[in-house]
């Protein structure tokens, strides 16, 4: 109670504003309690007046605040500012960091990002085959393709096809060819070594992928999707 | 005294959008700081509980890594 | 201020009030006749007799249905365990790291014999007591079923660090089977789900008497433990003096594993608590100088309002009031 009582006692002489009350003032207060109102106004002295007699007063005369002043105009004025500024400054800050945290709850968590990366060991995959890994609940297509597969997929004239890409932008090493396994049409599983061209051929509505996953034929409208992958070290190849 | 304050009030604060360009900036360096302050103190208190403090010794004779 | 403006009122109030009360209570004196007097015993009766009658059907109804009642006797609940200064307790101190290694050890070596631990990930383990290459060579010990292959069949393929620990029985009816009947329960969040916490479980790897007390009624298959409730626990003493081997030196006594392998439990339980201790600590600073900051920026919005003073001045008596005539002082 004595600690409440002497913060809030601290913090009302802190800032010190000028204040008109005056000790007349406070007799007049005081009398006003126990007499009419109606009569209190011969007491009461406004610092706004100079005439004595009530009836010719002049009222623009400014009075001297003078002995309720303290410090510099700048001075105080700095301190007022920076007291606003540091407010806001810091609530800015909080309000900075609580956005942040929930946005980062949108993010991907922890047990979600350690499942999100998938070591696959190239060296049991043999020249010509088909490899199909699971990754993130969806198959990942990975090639190992003989040098003829290469030079066909590279000098295909790729201009005239539906979705334009050439070899080199869907492959880091080009006897390595890794790819999601979902048909861009509406989300099937193709067939590997199969259809016109050689690549892939999805059985569900009939669209050709070439050698290099690109849609040659059917309804497919885009080039089978490359994962973000990498190969840290030879034969040895991470997705994701 | 005076004079670096007005010096300080001309420059900052007398311009709306400079004074909020200056909060805005010294709340993000703030955070920074009192951040890093909040951090080296925290560590300073639990010094040699933490995992970084006591790692070096199973690291041993493998590469550093980062966690 | 509260108090202060309520004491105001209360003054103010008085001042109004106390000279009519004094003025009617003397009317009242003035005016009474005995006639009235028995009036007004009937109705001091009825008011005494009506609060006896709330009273005393309040304490009926609390001593039927409101006092709390227990489902065992303290003795049955088990002793209660006595608190200790847990140092990773405090408000500003993390686990102390090289204690939960050591605890973990020890689960692995003593307590995953029988309790799981399925709630946590061997990736948890690195960065807070196992490098990456220990959790990994950790993980890949056990095995896990693969996804169906292209035929459908299930196979085995070493833990990876996004897989969870394994439990030593295959199911809940394995476990009871191995156990008498009785379940080891699984130790992700003991130290949250046991009243007491890691008192409770210190008290309880640490409280085995050597043998029962006298008079002691221990069932067959079962050991005496004065904290457990019921006294009779499945589980026999399992912590004694050197029973693992701690490679950082520390001498394994049955307190100091229990106290690691609680610290160990309690990390299990709470693996966020380091983050949340320290970002609990920056919050309450920030948020106390904004306090304070706000507090002189409302007085300082206020202050004009505050120390305005509305005086009305009326016209002099004599002066005289014309029409469309405005009076200025």
């Amino acid at each position: 109670m004595s600690l409440t009582k002497a913060a809030t006692t601290a913090l009302r002489t802190l800032p010190r504003q000028p204040a008109i009350r005056s000790p007349a003032a406070a007799l007049v207060n005081q009398q006003r309690n126990v007499s009419d109102a109606s009569t209190s106004h011969s007491d009461f002295k406004s610092p706004f007046h100079r005439g004595t007699t009530p009836n010719h007063q002049d009222t623009t005369v400014i009075p001297s605040f003078g002995k309720y002043k303290n410090g510099t105009e700048t001075g105080n004025k700095m301190f007022q500012y920076f007291m606003v500024g540091a407010f806001g400054g810091l609530s800015a800050m909080g309000a900075k960091n609580t956005v942040q945290d929930f946005l980062k709850n949108m993010s991907a968590s922890a047990d979600v990002l350690a499942m999100a990366k998938v070591e696959v060991d190239l060296a049991s995959i043999p020249e010509g085959k088909n490899v199909i890994i699971k990754w993130r609940g969806k198959p990942v297509f990975i090639r190992h393709r003989t040098s003829d597969e290469i030079k066909e997929a590279e000098d295909f004239d790729w201009k005239q096809l539906r979705d334009p890409q050439p070899d080199e932008d869907r492959v880091q090493k080009p006897e390595w060819l890794i790819m999601l396994g979902v048909c861009t049409h509406l989300g099937c599983v193709p067939i590997g070594e199969a259809g016109d061209y050689g690549g892939w051929f999805c059985p569900c509505h009939g669209s050709h992928y070439d050698i290099s996953g690109r849609v040659r034929k059917g309804p497919a409208p885009l080039n089978l999707e490359v994962p973000a992958y990498d190969f840290p070290e030879d034969g040895a190849l991470v997705i994701g | 005294m005076a004079g670096v304050l007005g010096g300080i009030y001309n420059s900052i604060v007398k311009r709306n959008a400079v004074f909020l360009t200056t909060i805005f900036a010294g709340a993000f360096a703030t955070n920074i700081i009192f951040n890093i302050g909040a951090d080296s103190v925290w560590d300073q208190i639990n010094k040699g509980r933490q995992w970084k403090d006591i790692k070096q010794r199973y690291m041993g004779d493998q590469e550093e890594e980062d966690e | 201020m509260l108090a202060r403006s309520s004491l105001r009122a209360a003054r103010s109030a008085r001042s109004i009030s106390s000279p009519t009360v004094t003025s009617d209570a003397q009317r009242n004196a003035s005016s009474q006749s005995s006639s009235e007097s028995a009036a007004a015993w009937k109705s001091n009766g009825l008011l005494a007799s009506s609060t006896l009658l709330a009273v005393g059907s309040v304490s009926w109804y609390y001593y039927q249905f409101g006092r709390p009642t227990q489902a065992m006797t303290p003795a049955e609940e088990g002793l209660h365990a006595p608190v200790h200064p847990w140092e990773h307790t405090k408000l500003y101190k993390t686990f102390d790291h090289s204690a939960l290694r050591r605890g973990f050890q020890v689960y692995r070596e003593v307590c995953s014999a029988c309790h799981s631990l399925q709630r946590l990930p061997y990736r948890k383990f690195v960065g807070s007591f196992m490098t990456v290459d220990e959790a990994k060579a950790l993980a890949e010990e056990s095995e896990y079923d693969t996804d169906p292959n292209d035929e459908g069949e299930v196979e085995k393929r070493p833990g990876k660090l996004s897989d969870y620990m394994l439990a030593p029985y295959k199911n809940d009816e394995a476990a009871r089977a191995a156990n008498n009947g009785a379940l080891p329960p699984d130790l992700s969040l003991i130290t949250k789900a046991r009243h007491g916490g890691c008192d409770y479980i210190f008290a309880l790897l640490t409280g085995y008497p050597e043998e029962p007390p006298a008079g002691a009624v221990v069932q067959s298959g079962l050991n005496f433990n004065p904290y457990f409730p019921g006294t009779g626990i499945g589980m026999a003493r399992a912590l004694y003096d050197g029973l693992v081997e701690y490679e950082d030196g520390t001498s394994a006594t049955t307190s100091q594993m229990a106290k690691d392998v609680v610290e160990f439990l309690n990390w299990a339980a709470e693996p966020e608590m380091d983050d949340r201790k320290r970002m609990g600590w920056k919050v309450m600073a920030v948020t106390s100088v904004l306090f304070g900051l706000s507090v002189w920026v409302k007085r300082y919005k206020w202050s004009n309002v505050k120390t305005r003073r509305l005086a009305y001045q009326p016209p002099p008596p004599n002066a005289q009031k014309q029409p469309g005539s405005v009076f200025r002082r």
